[in-house]
């Protein structure tokens, strides 16, 4: 008998008053951002996102769509969509992607059948599994479609590429499938004019 | 330092040893059943629940490998689903709130030369499956949808979903709108699947919280 009544007191003390610590574990837990977007182009007259979607901390899901697009002289697209995932008031997770159609950059320079962008981030991990590259052709000549991280490739007078461009953080990661760099040289100086940004997709938990 | 952080832990080992200690054993338990159920989604309970996330997944074949790119072989979503464990007075286990954001980007499967691509108008049910193999947790939900390309609307739609771990290679889903006659599933012994009918993410994560 007097053996359940310590139970009971013991019962009590463990287990009903850490219910009122919940504040405290609340405020322990994680924050979930993520955005993606179809096309971004960025340049001296140009600063445009088509089929952008952000998820910010503590939401849940974000989608655009932009059906073909066109940045005339530098990029048109087919079928763009952006889907942003979070994981809501909790935030440990949070999942991003970008998908496109034909893609056809600088009138033919770099061309792709289909593109997809996909960031993924949860509590100790960032991935981007589930990009992918269809058919791409750069300048005339068939690329592997699944270029390594961070394939960097020089633009005989426009600048450079990067495909599958991952850019990775403390939080999460970033994907660029692919990204453009545009230079001018200017008297003997390089210099970076533009980006060219084609399926990008952000995911972080922190 | 670390003689702090070691003497800081004492006490809540002792907590834990305590609580352990007065809770008594239930004696009347049954040892779980030896092997992994030959079926999954067929027992459900009505609790609270969270599914979060988005994904790929390469249909057909419905593999962990993703199809060859230029197959264009793929469908992507976005999809999440909240509730609380109530229960209406036909049974059903409601959804508090939820989306969904399908599209197939398979060639055969265009319509009006676009994706194929559904948008949830409604989500009415969601119901956490105990049999199924995943080991954060399934859910079976669903509710009403639109067919983007089209304009058709309310047609009745679930999803099969399913978290087996992190980061998500492992995790599944599946959705079927048998309106349209449109179902992406995955079946044993076809297809390599987490839980009939859930296919393999071939990216992204599916994200189960038993509470919210």
């Amino acid at each position: 008998m007097k053996t359940d009544s310590i139970r009971r007191a013991v019962r009590f003390v463990g287990l009903v008053l850490p219910l009122t610590w919940a504040p405290r574990a609340v405020m322990a837990q994680g924050t979930a951002t993520c955005s993606s977007y179809g096309v971004g182009v960025t340049t001296a007259t140009v600063n445009q996102l088509l089929a952008s979607a952000v998820v910010s901390a503590g939401e849940l899901m974000a989608q655009d769509q932009a059906g073909d697009v066109a940045v005339p002289g530098l990029v048109t697209a087919q079928n763009v969509f952006a889907i942003a995932n979070g994981g809501g008031d909790d935030g440990s997770d949070a999942v991003s992607s970008a998908t496109l159609g034909a893609v056809n950059i600088l009138n033919g320079l770099i061309t792709a059948d289909g593109v997809v962008a996909m960031a993924t981030s949860t509590v100790g991990d960032a991935n981007a599994e589930g990009s992918s590259l269809a058919h791409l052709v750069v300048n005339g000549v068939d690329i592997d479609d699944n270029p390594a991280p961070n394939t960097r490739m020089d633009l005989d007078g426009v600048g450079y590429v990067v495909f599958n461009e991952q850019i990775r953080t403390s939080t999460g990661i970033t994907v660029n499938m692919i990204h453009v760099v545009l230079q001018q040289n200017v008297l003997g100086v390089t210099r970076t004019t533009g980006h060219i940004r084609v399926g990008s997709a952000s995911a972080k938990v922190s | 330092m670390s003689k702090l952080k070691l003497l800081a832990g004492i006490p809540a080992t002792v907590t834990v040893a305590l609580i352990g200690w007065s809770c008594e054993t239930n004696r009347t338990a049954l040892a779980p059943p030896a092997g992994g159920p030959l079926f999954h989604f067929q027992q459900f309970e009505c609790t609270p629940l969270k599914m979060t996330g988005g994904g790929r997944i390469d249909y057909p074949p419905g593999t962990r490998d993703k199809n060859p790119p230029a197959s264009h072989e793929y469908e992507t979503f976005g999809a999440h689903v909240i509730a609380s464990g109530q229960v209406d007075e036909n049974g059903t286990c409601l959804a508090d709130k939820g989306a969904l954001e399908w599209v197939d980007h398979r060639p055969e499967m265009e319509v009006n030369g676009h994706p194929l691509n559904l948008h949830a108008t409604e989500v009415t049910f969601a119901e956490r499956a105990t049999d199924a193999s995943c080991s954060d947790g399934a859910v079976h939900w669903g509710g009403k949808l639109r067919v983007q390309n089209t304009g058709q609307e309310n047609l009745d739609f679930e999803v099969w979903d399913c978290d087996n771990g992190e980061p998500g290679r492992d995790d599944g889903f599946a959705i079927s709108v048998p309106e349209i006659g449109y179902t992406v599933q995955c079946w044993e012994p076809d297809y390599n699947t987490p839980a009939e009918p859930t296919c393999y993410l071939t990216g992204g994560n599916r994200q189960f919280h038993p509470t919210h």
